[in-house]
């Protein structure tokens, strides 16, 4: 007994680092966001002042908007084409499965600034495809603008893509071949199959991807930061300024702005949960 | 007139032979088997006649119909896996209810209903693949392919993931449901005991041909090869000139000799000869003795060769490892290959 014990403090005393790290950087913060929102901006009188603050604001409110809508917008164009793409890995060879993969994970990490800077030296207003088919007296992105919501969606979108295509790509080998052939037999096409038997079968894994990419955009900074500044409202440019920026230091502020784009979050996970089990019965 | 032929069948993957010139018939409402060692294509044919498979040559006719290029849902032939294949999204009741649906069939329900009586799944309509046991789960793929009323229905090894008792008892609910409807229906499996048990005709396969077929009497007593003579009963297989020189008589001719272990006796080396006319009489020493319940299997030790000896048990009649013993080979039962 005393052994198993001793066994037991060893374990717990080497996953003190990961506890500390934990209650540290990510429940500490959390209740401190929390607690902060709570209060007015002298840090001392509790009131949800600031909550009104936001609800009350046009410009806050856009900034929540616009968060909302690129998040949704990008995730579901993400998560449509990385469905496809990770179907046609798997008609690959292992090999080049193998390869495809592992230019997916390199390219899943490429987000943030350099993202930003690669597609500004590319694609800005003098970016070298800009001015290369302008030379070439091919108008492709004439009415292309970088700096624009579009431009925006268009580099969330590709670093998102990667992701999900990471993602997905797993639960296409759970796709039994026999599933097909039972279904061949039975009379079903393969638009019959995808619809009442692939389809379903990758909706939980296709519906959490798609609980991370809004989460993801969601939150994403620097990648917008690098690209549109301060000229595009979003709700985590806004939190950014109020928590760090010279002018309008406002920490409380920025904290119930925090809670409110975690709610997003959070609420948006429950959702797909929700309607996936409506949809997938058997995972009751 | 047959119900379904296959007519020379080749083919191979990547330049090695897996059906070699396959040519059989069967008649309607036949239980038939093809019987054979993993790897043998024995699997490969009855995909080939479910079209999940191409052929490089030969033609597969299905009641007068050659289907030998047409696609799997046009052939109308129902098939259940060996994993069962179930769609683990859907319940029993829409499992079964899949191909109808895809056919835009009738009386859905009454149908899946009736196949569900039939398979003995009342009650576990509303349940889905992964709260059923392994031989529920294989009923409802029965029922699958069965709602279908398909021309042949082809069994992939269907009871080998399920364990001893069950297995037992799906064979027979199997055969009865086969003869209840009548249906003509090819059987896969490398267990010779459930082949002898469910079929009317068994094809016995080794390396992409059938080697030989008939009916289970036929079979298992009358092998035509060494192959069938070991695979299908344990015989005692053994060059003449060794079985000549054991016996002391040149009295058969041939290459070889096939003796079931189970026609050979045993007893004491000092105990007298049992009828020395119709039998010959071999020493040997009792090396391993084994009990498979009702059975006890002795491997005797013999100057030159090692039979095996099946006996029932009986209480009290039981030569120990190191026995000194006479096997009694009966004449008639001896098989020249």
């Amino acid at each position: 007994m005393r052994k198993i014990k001793k066994q037991k403090f060893y374990l717990l005393a080497l996953l003190l680092p990961f506890i500390l790290f934990v209650v540290g950087f990510e429940i500490g913060p959390l209740v401190a966001m929390l607690r902060d929102s709570f209060h007015a901006d002298d840090g001392i009188q509790v009131t949800i002042q600031q909550y009104v603050t936001i609800f009350k604001s046009k410009f806050y409110l856009q900034a929540i908007q616009n968060s909302l809508v690129i998040s949704l917008v990008s995730a579901v164009i993400s998560v449509i084409i990385a469905v496809i793409a990770a179907y046609s890995f798997t008609k690959f060879s292992q090999k080049v499965q193998n390869r495809l993969v592992m230019i997916a994970n390199m390219t899943s990490n490429f987000e943030g600034i350099p993202l930003s800077f690669s597609f500004i030296i590319l694609l800005g207003n003098n970016g070298l495809f800009t001015l290369l088919f302008s030379k070439l007296g091919l108008d492709v992105f004439a009415g292309f603008n970088l700096y624009s919501w579009t431009g925006l969606i268009f580099v969330y979108i590709y670093f998102q893509i990667p992701l999900a295509v990471m993602l997905i790509y797993p639960s296409y080998q759970g796709i039994k071949k026999q599933w097909k052939e039972a279904s061949s037999l039975l009379g079903g096409t393969k638009l019959s199959f995808w619809l009442h038997i692939g389809i379903p079968v990758l909706l939980p894994s296709i519906a959490g991807t798609f609980s991370i990419l809004f989460a993801n955009a969601m939150g994403a900074y620097a990648t917008a930061y690098a690209l549109v500044g301060s000229n595009y409202n979003l709700l985590s440019l806004q939190i950014a300024s109020l928590v760090s920026s010279d002018v309008t230091l406002k920490p409380q502020l920025g904290s119930a702005m925090g809670v409110l784009l975690a709610s997003a979050m959070i609420g948006a996970m429950w959702f797909n949960n929700r309607m996936m089990r409506r949809i997938r019965r058997d995972l009751r | 007139m047959s119900y379904v032929t296959i007519d020379q069948v080749t083919k191979g993957y990547h330049h090695q032979v897996v059906l070699e010139n396959i040519s059989l018939t069967l008649k309607k409402g036949e239980f038939a088997t093809l019987l054979g060692q993993s790897g043998c294509g024995k699997s490969t044919l009855l995909r080939s006649i479910a079209g999940l498979e191409d052929v490089d040559s030969g033609s597969i006719f299905i009641d007068g119909k050659d289907i030998t290029h047409i696609s799997p849902r046009q052939r109308e032939v129902g098939m259940v896996f060996q994993s069962y294949a179930l769609f683990p999204n859907m319940n029993v009741f829409d499992n079964i209810a899949y191909g109808l649906k895809m056919k835009k069939a009738k009386n859905i329900k009454t149908r899946v209903t009736k196949m569900i009586e039939l398979v003995d799944l009342v009650g576990k309509e509303q349940s889905y693949p992964h709260q059923l046991s392994g031989g529920q789960q294989q009923r409802v793929a029965l029922a699958r392919a069965l709602v279908m009323e398909p021309k042949v229905l082809l069994l992939d090894e269907p009871l080998s993931a399920l364990d001893a008792k069950i297995r037992k008892n799906l064979q027979k609910e199997l055969r009865r449901i086969q003869k209840e409807l009548e249906i003509t229906t090819i059987f896969v499996t490398h267990d010779q005991e459930e082949a002898m048990t469910m079929s009317d005709r068994i094809f016995v396969m080794n390396k992409g041909k059938i080697v030989q077929s008939g009916s289970p009497v036929e079979i298992y007593t009358s092998p035509v090869n060494t192959f069938v003579a070991k695979f299908i009963g344990n015989y005692n297989v053994l060059s003449m000139e060794v079985f000549h020189k054991l016996v002391h008589s040149t009295e058969l001719n041939g290459k070889e000799i096939a003796i079931r272990p189970e026609v050979l006796q045993i007893v004491s080396a000092n105990e007298g000869h049992l009828g020395l006319h119709d039998n010959w009489g071999i020493k040997g020493l009792v090396k391993d003795v084994s009990m498979t319940g009702n059975v006890l299997r002795y491997e005797v030790e013999t100057e030159g060769a090692a039979f095996l000896v099946d006996n029932l048990h009986h209480k009290g009649k039981m030569f120990e490892q190191g026995a000194q013993v006479q096997i009694f080979v009966p004449k008639k039962e001896c098989i020249i290959l």
